[in-house]
């Protein structure tokens, strides 16, 4: 896990981000660093407000630091145009959202096969991957249903295959379980699991469940946009 | 992302609102059906009006003395009619070519005098295919030679005169010195066209009887009438014939001759095409608010496809190709709800009787039927089907390019 760890994957140094709500300036991160290696489980939590979701939204370039420097593979995201961050988003980052948010009029298969198609990866190679992939997260012979044909975990599993799909170099991981029960969690959770563990997938979750934060192999606590707990949980 | 894939994203983009892509479809189907039967209508019935015109007058190409438009007397006639009736016969386009004095005249009875209008013709060389009233001849025929000593009367023309047929009847005309010259004629024929300058004013008359009346060589008329195969070609038949006419001679098109009729035809297109311009706004309308507000209620699923990886630019092509999709299908509807009744109304036609009369009207001397007929010109429909297909594409313009400025962070809301 030491070797492992030595190569960031994400780097946030002094960060900030100031929304205007009104007349009122709201700091959402005040000069927050830190480094996400390659291959962590991480889990970011704190109080609503304290800048969970601003630092999902930074590191996937949806939204721009205030000041400080974010870095995804090496590139710094400020350099960046439109264009480019979509390629970055594209190719560096996979989401999964809480709400799942998969595309309603493809199916299973090619929900999971989007990105590898935006991509312009070749049709076979997608579907050998898209195939593999179902099968890991358990839902072969569903590939051609539409998303209100699943449940809610299902559609999440479809999201997970999505966000691993193309190879990211980190997953975002918004409150993946807060919308399904406990038994369904714990499923979602061991796949991810297993995808961090058998093929060095980088995630990083915004969450208040503890059944992450229990499964996560660090976490970071943050409260009124600082980090105030960043441990490492060895025993994981 | 293949384009094929954006392709069937937005085929089943398109349907996902059934009851809004119906509604709009029908939009472009009924203003599709609406452009092409109101084109078809008027494609059909100026041509026809245009034919007609032709067959009442000096056909679709007109070759006369060069001043003769501006001057028309009988000092200013063609002397080599045959040469060029030849000549324009070589012509592909040209179907018929014939010769005839044209000109005014006095005709009196016994009862009185009344002005008409005259043409002279050669029966064994006419038919109706060249001259439309022919076929108007109520009572008598046609003459039996163009040395005959008859004379066709409008109805109304002979009504007033008091004749009959066989009645005696005397034509006065100026001859090319400006002398009065009389000819004498039996009523052979009576013409009843519905169209009352015809009826009360025109009178047909042998070609050599006038001829040797006005002291004209068997070459020489007034005008040489040229017939076509399709009345759109008439400028550059014209064009042509002009070339091997001479220099003494014009080469007029029927617009050119007729200018009344022309100017009817340019108001009645220029009208038609400002209504089908504001069909074309009312279908760009709909198929905008369509894929506005179907872009506007889709804001978060772009954000979230920004977020995964789909450019700006992908998101633009998406909503284009859901255009062009509504676009293809609502033509594909105009095709369907159109044929029935397009098929009935060129077949059966519209009788507009009831509203403007058995007899139908008249335009510059020309009777337009009351049944409305349709017939559109190829090139009228892909004209048609071109300008709905860009009109779709314009209105998918905006909605493009607002789903491509999207904003992930401010549409996803991630907590």
């Amino acid at each position: 896990m030491n070797d492992i760890k030595q190569v960031p994957v994400v780097e946030l140094k002094d960060v900030t981000r100031t929304y205007r709500q009104g007349d009122v300036d709201v700091n959402a991160l005040r000069g927050l660093t830190l480094t996400i290696n390659k291959g962590e489980f991480t889990a970011v939590c704190g109080p609503s407000g304290s800048g969970k979701t601003t630092i999902l939204n930074i590191i996937g370039a949806l939204d721009v630091a205030s000041s400080g420097k974010v870095s995804v593979e090496g590139k710094d995201l400020s350099s960046l145009n439109r264009r480019e961050l979509s390629i970055m988003r594209r190719d560096s980052i996979g989401f999964v959202f809480q709400a799942y948010n998969l595309i309603p009029v493809l199916t299973a298969y090619e929900n999971a096969e989007i990105v590898m198609s935006l991509q312009g990866i070749a049709a076979d190679e997608r579907r050998n991957r898209v195939m593999d992939l179902l099968s890991e997260v358990g839902l072969e012979g569903m590939e051609d249903r539409k998303p209100h044909q699943l449940s809610g975990g299902q559609q999440q599993r479809i999201a997970i295959a999505r966000a691993i799909a193309a190879n990211p170099a980190v997953i975002l991981a918004d409150e993946p379980t807060a919308n399904v029960d406990s038994d369904t969690a714990d499923k979602l959770l061991d796949i991810m699991e297993t995808l961090n563990r058998k093929r060095g997938v980088t995630f990083i979750f915004s969450t208040h469940d503890p059944k992450v934060m229990d499964r996560a192999r660090r976490i970071v606590r943050l409260i009124d946009g600082r980090v105030v707990i960043d441990e490492n949980r060895k025993n994981n | 992302m293949e384009g094929s894939n954006l392709g069937v994203m937005a085929w089943r983009n398109i349907w996902r609102n059934l009851r809004r892509t119906v509604l709009t479809i029908s939009s472009i189907a009924f203003g599709t059906f609406l452009a092409v039967i109101s084109t078809g209508i008027q494609d059909r019935n100026f041509s026809e009006m245009i034919d007609l015109a032709a067959r009442m007058g000096g056909g679709h190409v007109t070759i006369q003395h060069k001043e003769y438009q501006d001057y028309p007397t009988m000092s200013r006639t063609i002397e080599n009619c045959k040469e060029i009736t030849k000549s324009a016969l070589k012509d592909k386009q040209v179907k018929h070519v014939v010769t005839r004095i044209t000109g005014h005249t006095m005709i009196s009875t016994a009862k009185g005098s009344y002005g008409a209008g005259f043409m002279a013709i050669d029966p064994l060389k006419e038919d109706d295919k060249t001259l439309s009233i022919i076929k108007n001849i109520v009572k008598g025929s046609m003459f039996a030679t163009s040395m005959d000593r008859g004379i066709i009367l409008g109805e109304r023309l002979a009504k007033n005169l008091g004749a009959k047929m066989g009645s005696k009847v005397v034509y006065t005309m100026t001859d090319r010195k400006g002398e009065i010259v009389r000819g004498l004629a039996h009523v052979s024929g009576i013409i009843r066209t519905g169209a009352p300058g015809i009826d009360s004013g025109l009178s047909i008359l042998p070609i050599d009887s006038v001829r040797k009346i006005l002291g004209f060589s068997e070459n020489e008329a007034i005008q040489v009438a040229v017939f076509i195969e399709d009345q759109r070609k008439s400028k550059q038949v014209a064009k042509r014939l002009s070339k091997k006419s001479g220099t003494g001679s014009a080469t007029l098109t029927w617009n050119e001759v007729n200018p009344e009729l022309a100017g009817f035809i340019s108001m009645k297109i220029g009208g038609a095409i400002f209504m089908e311009m504001l069909i074309a706004v009312l279908v760009a309308a709909g198929i905008f608010n369509t894929l506005f507000v179907s872009v506007m209620e889709r804001l978060r699923e772009f954000g979230i496809m920004m977020a995964i990886g789909f450019s700006p630019g992908s998101l633009f092509r998406l909503v284009m190709l859901e255009s062009l999709w509504l676009g293809l299908v609502g033509l594909v509807s105009g095709a369907i709800v159109t044929a029935g009744p397009y098929y009935y109304l060129a077949s059966k036609g519209l009788d507009m009787t009831a509203m403007i009369g058995e007899g139908g009207s008249e335009v510059a001397g020309v009777a337009i039927s009351p049944i409305f007929h349709v017939g559109i010109f190829p090139e009228h429909a892909a004209l048609i089907a071109g300008a709905v297909f860009i009109t779709t594409m314009i209105s998918g313009l905006y909605p493009a390019w607002r789903a491509g400025r999207v904003v992930p962070v401010d549409t996803i809301k991630l907590v």
